[in-house]
């Protein structure tokens, strides 16, 4: 049974990376240390598969990895990372036209790591609130309410239904 | 358009480098051979021992013994698996591992065995067909990666550089429900360097009439519409949630067939699975829609 857990896990490394990449670069900003973040976080996962305890779980548990990784890495280099690593051509983070969102990028790296996370998690990775409170390991409650201040700090127009549904 | 969902667009839209998946692809292959050698070590198991002097004994890599009888090893190895409502319960019969040319191959096949004598259910056909099913799929694959092993070699790759690619077969099984009313298990074959002949094969069991359960049997007669407008009426509102299925146009839901795949939930509801790549773009995996309900 073991064994199944190890494929179904290489399997959904497999499916996922690019998932993982992006979130790590939205955390790194940086196309090197994104691949190096997915990278550890790939051989940690790997190397502690023993650890899942049903394949449900293989999801939430690999992004607990991969995020862990981020902010060690960050939190190592003591530095905050505020803009794109514009010295790196070709791999623009963002495309022409789309100043807005330059806007509540910079807001959104203002936040708290954890807030940030937390909306990173909802609505970039579309995640339910359940899922993000076993990768954070916050508890539901604090997961909507640590959500709730951020986006207000972003002053998001979000539908209140839009938020809390699951 | 709200600003995070302008932002989404954004970061959906980062740039993925191909560097990516040859990292991934490394560390998969690093784990792998730790895994290989891992298992190496602990062959002090006696159960895999056993297999192990088996395979050496018979000279050859592949194992299939088609008695139906259990070896009080394989019983023991057996004795950790569920039982099932009282009445039956999913066991492994075979299972073994074995490396040959650097294909490694990995093969756990059930099988289903009633506990109680007295039900009238045979469930020997069934078995058989299981372990033919599984025993066909494994020969294929070493077929498959043999004949991409010569054409590796023979375009000047070295041994040494097939080795690094350790080709892995694995056959296994997931049970999806067991209770009083139905099994309702999953085999599954795949190979990890392509997934173009991965299969799946759902079994589910009445256990009340000891009978394969079909759609038509848990939904009725005209269940192939009224499934058909479920699965619709659920892609639309997926859709509307940002998940992304292919249109008709591009080979995407047309309607279910009598030979659709489903396995039964806790509900004792049907699931219908879609394969990866069959309604939606791989990164969506296998997609599955529940039947019934509200």
């Amino acid at each position: 049974m073991n064994q199944i857990v190890y494929e179904r896990l290489i399997q959904y490394i497999l499916e996922n990376q690019d998932r993982f990449y992006r979130i790590a670069y939205s955390y790194m900003r940086h196309q090197e240390d994104a691949l190096d973040v997915v990278q550890s976080a790939v051989c940690k996962a790997l190397e502690a598969h023993e650890n899942i305890k049903n394949t449900d779980a293989i999801k939430t548990w690999f992004y607990k990895i991969l995020i862990n990784e981020c902010l060690t890495v960050l939190k190592k280099r003591n530095r905050v990372v505020l803009t794109p690593d514009i010295a790196n051509q070709g791999e623009l983070y963002y495309e022409k036209g789309y100043e807005q969102g330059d806007d509540i990028e910079k807001e959104l790296d203002k936040l708290e790591m954890d807030v940030q996370g937390i909306i990173k998690l909802r609505f970039f990775e579309e995640m339910s609130l359940k899922e993000i409170s076993n990768v954070t390991g916050f508890n539901i409650n604090t997961v909507k309410t640590k959500l709730y201040r951020g986006l207000k700090l972003l002053k998001e127009n979000i539908q209140e239904e839009a938020l809390w549904e699951d | 358009m709200g600003r995070l969902e302008k932002m989404k667009e954004i970061y959906d839209k980062i740039v993925i480098p191909e560097e990516l998946n040859v990292r991934v692809q490394q560390e998969i292959m690093k784990s792998r051979r730790q895994q290989a050698e891992k298992n190496g070590a602990s062959q002090r198991n006696k159960f895999r021992k056993i297999i192990h002097s088996m395979a050496v004994a018979a000279g050859v890599c592949i194992l299939f013994v088609a008695a139906l009888n259990m070896s009080p090893v394989f019983a023991e190895e057996a004795a950790k698996f569920p039982i099932v409502g009282g009445l039956v319960r999913i066991l492994t019969f075979r299972s073994y591992e074995t490396e040959k040319e650097d294909i490694g191959v990995s093969v756990e096949i059930p099988t289903i065995e009633m506990i109680t004598e007295d039900t009238g259910i045979t469930v020997d056909e069934m078995n058989q067909e299981i372990l033919n099913l599984c025993r066909q799929y494994a020969d294929n694959a070493v077929l498959r990666a043999e004949k991409y092993r010569t054409a590796f070699l023979e375009t000047g790759g070295t041994l040494k550089e097939w080795g690094e690619h350790n080709i892995k077969i694995t056959v296994g099984y997931e049970i999806k429900e067991q209770n009083n009313d139905y099994i309702s298990f999953v085999i599954r074959g795949t190979e990890n360097w392509t997934s173009a002949y991965n299969e799946l094969k759902y079994y589910n069991l009445d256990l009340n009439t000891g009978k394969i359960v079909t759609l038509k049997d848990m939904l009725g007669g005209d269940y192939i519409e009224r499934v058909n407008e479920n699965i619709r009426e659920q892609i639309s509102e997926r859709q509307k949630a940002g998940e992304i299925f292919f249109t008709p146009e591009e080979g995407g839901f047309t309607g279910i067939s009598q030979d659709t795949k489903f396995y039964i939930n806790r509900n004792n509801r049907p699931v219908i699975v879609f394969e990866k790549y069959e309604i939606a773009p791989g990164s969506s995996g296998e997609i599955e829609f529940e039947i019934g309900g509200d």
